[in-house]
Formats: C-alpha cells, sequence, structure tokens
C-alpha cells in the first residue's frame, strides 16, 4: 500500500512537470475544456431565455443540474481517463508490459504518466460554486454532506462504465463505436431533465448507465422538484454514493474476469 | 513553388485526387456508423428537447413547433457535411514532411487540396441520404417550394466555400506552430453555436445578434437555414448572398495570402 501511495505522487509530479514543459499545449486544452462546457451553457442560455421553463426546469436549475454532472466528470476525468486508453494498448500489445509490473494490473494501467492536469476539475469547482448560489439552492448541513459523495459517487459511475467498456475490449478488440455513444448519451442526455424523454430512455438513464444518479435525481432532490420522470421518491437522489460504489465494484469485478481471459489466450 | 506555371492547365489530374479521396473515406467503416449513429441520437435528443419546450411555454409567432424540428434537423443534416475539415492533409502533410515531395510535382497543390477535401465531402454527402430516411422516422420535415430549395442550394454551396476557407487558413497555422487540433474542435463548437447549427440566431438576444450575423460562422449554417424555412424571404436573397460572397472573398483572399508565406517558408527550410 505504501508503495502504491509512493508511486502514485511520482505519477503525479511527472504529470505536472509533463504539463509545465508543453505549456502552450496546455493552455490550447485548457481553452479547449473551457470553450467546451462554455458552448453547452451558453446554448442552455439561449434556450432557455425564449422558453422560461423545460418541464417545470428554469435556467438557474438547469445551471445547477450542469454543474453536479461536471463535478462528477471531471473527477473521473482527471483521474481515471487512462482507462479510455487501454483498448489501444490491448491493440497495439502495449498492455502485456502492465501483466509483468510489481503492482497491481490496472493500478499500473491507470498510472501511466501523460499531460494530465486536474484543469478540468478546478474549472467544475469554481463553475459549480457560482452555479449554487446562482440557482439559489438551500445550502445546509445536508448538503455540504451529501454533494462531496454525490460527486464522488457520480464519478464512480462514470469510472465503472468506463472500465467495463474498456474490458469489453478484452473480448472484442474495436470498442471505440461503443464508448463514443455512451459518451455521448451522457455528455448530451445529461443536460435536459429526464422526465422530457420517452420511457425507454428514462429507465436506461435511469438503470442501465445510470447517468440520472450524477446530476439529474441528486438535483431533483435539492431543488424540491415534485416529479423525477420515474416516480421515484425524492431521496432516490441521495442513493448516488452507494451506485456509484456499485458500479465501480461491479465493473471491477468484470475488469478481473476480462483479465483471466486475456491470460488464458496466451498473449 | 509552382512548377505547374506555364504548362497547361489539365482537370483530369484533380478528378482523380477526388476519387482518390473518396475511395479512401469509404474503408474507414467505422467513421461512417459513428457519424450515422450520433445524427439519429441527436435527431431523438432535438425532437424531445423542442417538444418538451413547446408543450410548456408560449411559442414565439414566428417560429412554430414543425418549423424549428425542421430547422434543427436540416441543420445537422449540413453538419455531416459542414463539420468535416476538409483540409486536415494539409496539416497531416505539414506533419511529416511529406508536403515537400508535393511542392515537386507538376500540380497547383492548394487545388490538390481542394479536390482532396472536395472528394472526402462527397462521399459524406452520400450519407445525407440514410441520415435522412432514419430521421424520418422520428421527425417530421417541412419542404419549401422548389424556388426556395434553390435558393437553399446555391446559400448552402457558398456556405461551404466559406468553410473550407476557414479550415484552409487554420491548417496554414501548421506552418508556424505544429498542433492545431485543439484549435480546431474549438473552432467547431463556436462555429456551431454562432453559427446557429444548434439554436436558431433569431433566439439570441437582439443586441447580440446584430454582431453575430455579420460573422463568418453565419454564413455558413445559419443563412442557408433561414432560407430554407422562410425566415429569409426572396426579397432578402440579394442581402444574404451579398454578404455569404463578401466573406468568400475575403476569406479566400486570407487563405491565399497565408498560403503564399506559409509555403515559401518551406522552401527557406528544406533549402
Amino acid at each position: 500500500m505504501r508503495t502504491m501511495l509512493d508511486v502514485y505522487g511520482q505519477y503525479w509530479r511527472i504529470n505536472v512537470l509533463t504539463t509545465l514543459e508543453y505549456r502552450s499545449n496546455f493552455l490550447i486544452w485548457f481553452a479547449f475544456t473551457f470553450v467546451y462546457h462554455g458552448t453547452a451553457i451558453s446554448a442552455l442560455y439561449v434556450i432557455l431565455r425564449t422558453f422560461p421553463s423545460m418541464n417545470g426546469w428554469s435556467f438557474r436549475d438547469m445551471a445547477f443540474l450542469y454543474g453536479l454532472w461536471m463535478v462528477g466528470h471531471a473527477l473521473n476525468n482527471t483521474f481515471f481517463s487512462a482507462i479510455g486508453d487501454i483498448p489501444e494498448h490491448i491493440r497495439d500489445g502495449e498492455f502485456d508490459r502492465f501483466l509483468v509490473r510489481p503492482l497491481d494490473t490496472l493500478f499500473a494501467a491507470i498510472t501511466l504518466p501523460g499531460q494530465i492536469f486536474p484543469d478540468e476539475l478546478i474549472l467544475a469547482l469554481v463553475y459549480f460554486t457560482a452555479a449554487v448560489s446562482y440557482s439559489h439552492v438551500q445550502v445546509d448541513a445536508l448538503f455540504i454532506v451529501f454533494v462531496p459523495l454525490i460527486a464522488i459517487g457520480g464519478a464512480g459511475i462514470d469510472l465503472g462504465i468506463s472500465l467495463m467498456i474498456s474490458t469489453v475490449a478484452f473480448w472484442f478488440i474495436r470498442v471505440d463505436a461503443l464508448r463514443w455513444i455512451v459518451l455521448q448519451l451522457e455528455q448530451e442526455f445529461t443536460r435536459y431533465p429526464l422526465a422530457i424523454y420517452s420511457r425507454g430512455v428514462r429507465l436506461l438513464l435511469a438503470f442501465v448507465f445510470p447517468f440520472a444518479f450524477m446530476n439529474y435525481f441528486p438535483a431533483t432532490y435539492f431543488l424540491h422538484k415534485t416529479e423525477n420522470g420515474l416516480s421515484l421518491p425524492p431521496a432516490v437522489g441521495l442513493l448516488t454514493p452507494l451506485i456509484g460504489t456499485a458500479f465501480v465494484a461491479l465493473a471491477y469485478g468484470f475488469w478481473r474476469l476480462g483479465l483471466k481471459r486475456y491470460q488464458g489466450v496466451g498473449h | 513553388m509552382n512548377s505547374a506555371r506555364g504548362a497547361r492547365f489539365r482537370l483530369e489530374p484533380y478528378l482523380e485526387f477526388a476519387k482518390k479521396a473518396i475511395s479512401r473515406e469509404a474503408t474507414y467503416r467505422f467513421d461512417v456508423f459513428t457519424s450515422i449513429g450520433s445524427f439519429v441520437v441527436r435527431v431523438y435528443l432535438l425532437r424531445m428537447v423542442w417538444t418538451a419546450l413547446y408543450a410548456h411555454n408560449a411559442a414565439p409567432s414566428d417560429l412554430p413547433l414543425h418549423t424549428i424540428i425542421t430547422y434543427s434537423t436540416i441543420a445537422l443534416l449540413m453538419g455531416l457535411v459542414l463539420d468535416i475539415d476538409q483540409t486536415r492533409i494539409l496539416h497531416d502533410k505539414l506533419h511529416d514532411g511529406s508536403i515537400a515531395t508535393d511542392f515537386m510535382k507538376p500540380i497547383n497543390v492548394p487545388l490538390y487540396f481542394f479536390s482532396d477535401g472536395t472528394g472526402e465531402v462527397v462521399f459524406h454527402a452520400f450519407l445525407i441520404v440514410p441520415a435522412l430516411l432514419l430521421s424520418l422516422l422520428f421527425v417530421h420535415i417541412d419542404i419549401p417550394a422548389p424556388g426556395v430549395l434553390a435558393a437553399f442550394a446555391l446559400s448552402f454551396l457558398l456556405g461551404y466555400f466559406v468553410g473550407f476557407c476557414i479550415n484552409f487558413i487554420l491548417n496554414c497555422i501548421a506552418f508556424w506552430t505544429l498542433e492545431i487540433s485543439g484549435v480546431q474542435l474549438i473552432l467547431t463548437w463556436v462555429t456551431d453555436l454562432l453559427g446557429g447549427g444548434i439554436i436558431p440566431l433569431i433566439l439570441f438576444p437582439l443586441a447580440l445578434q446584430k454582431a453575430i450575423f455579420v460573422l463568418p460562422f453565419a454564413a455558413m449554417f445559419s443563412t442557408p437555414l433561414l432560407i430554407y424555412v422562410g425566415h429569409i424571404p426572396p426579397s432578402g436573397y440579394a442581402a444574404a448572398f451579398g454578404l455569404q460572397i463578401s466573406w468568400l472573398l475575403l476569406l479566400a483572399a486570407g487563405a491565399w495570402i497565408i498560403w503564399r508565406a506559409g509555403a515559401r517558408r518551406v522552401i527557406v527550410q528544406g533549402g
């Protein structure tokens, strides 16, 4: 455990040093993150300027909804984005290097240094703080305790799904299309209240790819909305940490299964 | 730089370049599936979003639900063609240095990039047919009168050329700094938003509208789309085309200047 922490510390040291080395690249990618979220929020603003209510949600509500998703998503992007590269490593044979490392294979795969910097996470936290005050959501003890847990749980949902998709690569080499469609479901469908979708899509986003637990159900609870699209009790919004943990556990089990199979093939 | 100078201009090589680009694109089947898959998902999403918004609010009188759904679907179809970076090959060739040998060939190099890009676009334009058919499962699209359709087609073509010039200029920047993929993605999102590819520009705050409408992004998406849905009436066509053509001339001139400067640089480096 001590070694793992040391390695992890080194990993971040190299990330920061790499980022400092390629400063202009970093600035471009920061602008990229900023403009990506900026255009998404601007589009919401322009739409809700003309149409003030979306199934009872105002722009202020949706700004909070977006912020809650952004924090969980950025948390996963910052710490576990390397999971998305695993299929590529499997494809080009790089993956075998992780198998012979002394530490856990998954740990080795996610601590591959690169130009990783917590810029998106910082941006997400700044935006979220602004969105909380803008949306007039009631900040009480429950909120302060649960929001960090929900962000972590949300990151867990993101992480679990990302790990499962990467694990599928042990069986089917090309998983880009799958990852790509799920990412689109997440990025574009979490912007709006779940209730606007047809029933099949609501169930999909609540129980198959539970992105609704990243932001919609918790936001429904904190903003005291009366309906959540599936007639569930409002308190389901507080289940996010549980769902996130379960999802990571499930994904890790699936990963172990895939790993066993990979070794079995005898690469 | 221009070895073709003096020789008789022949069109055939450029048609071959375009054909080669078409068959190259056709080999990336994965990209074809994802772009159509993504398209269908987006059409579903736009229908749900606009339907929900119109159900709970008073609709703007000049923009009924069927009009905005038509607008957004056509915008997505246009995006299949307009969101392509037709001159990525320039950037790639600058990266691996193969541009140097292109300069030695008896061809006009920018025209070569143009025919290669056009071939790529023609291939993606074919995707419009299956994409349109699939989208009709989710949405109903208004079809305007033939005259309006013709004006839309002309405006779309002008918008395509404007987009080509913008991409070309951006890829020319790679003559100086080699990494531009981040900048390109940023520009795609800005084009989608400020060009009216996501939301009609007439819904933007009035003060902003004045500025946005004269930007080149509006010439790519908004002008053809507003012609299609009839928001720009036939009496406004002359002004709309005029603005598009002005942008096209200006950007083409800019592209030419930056290309000359960049090409000279390659020769200086190459000795």
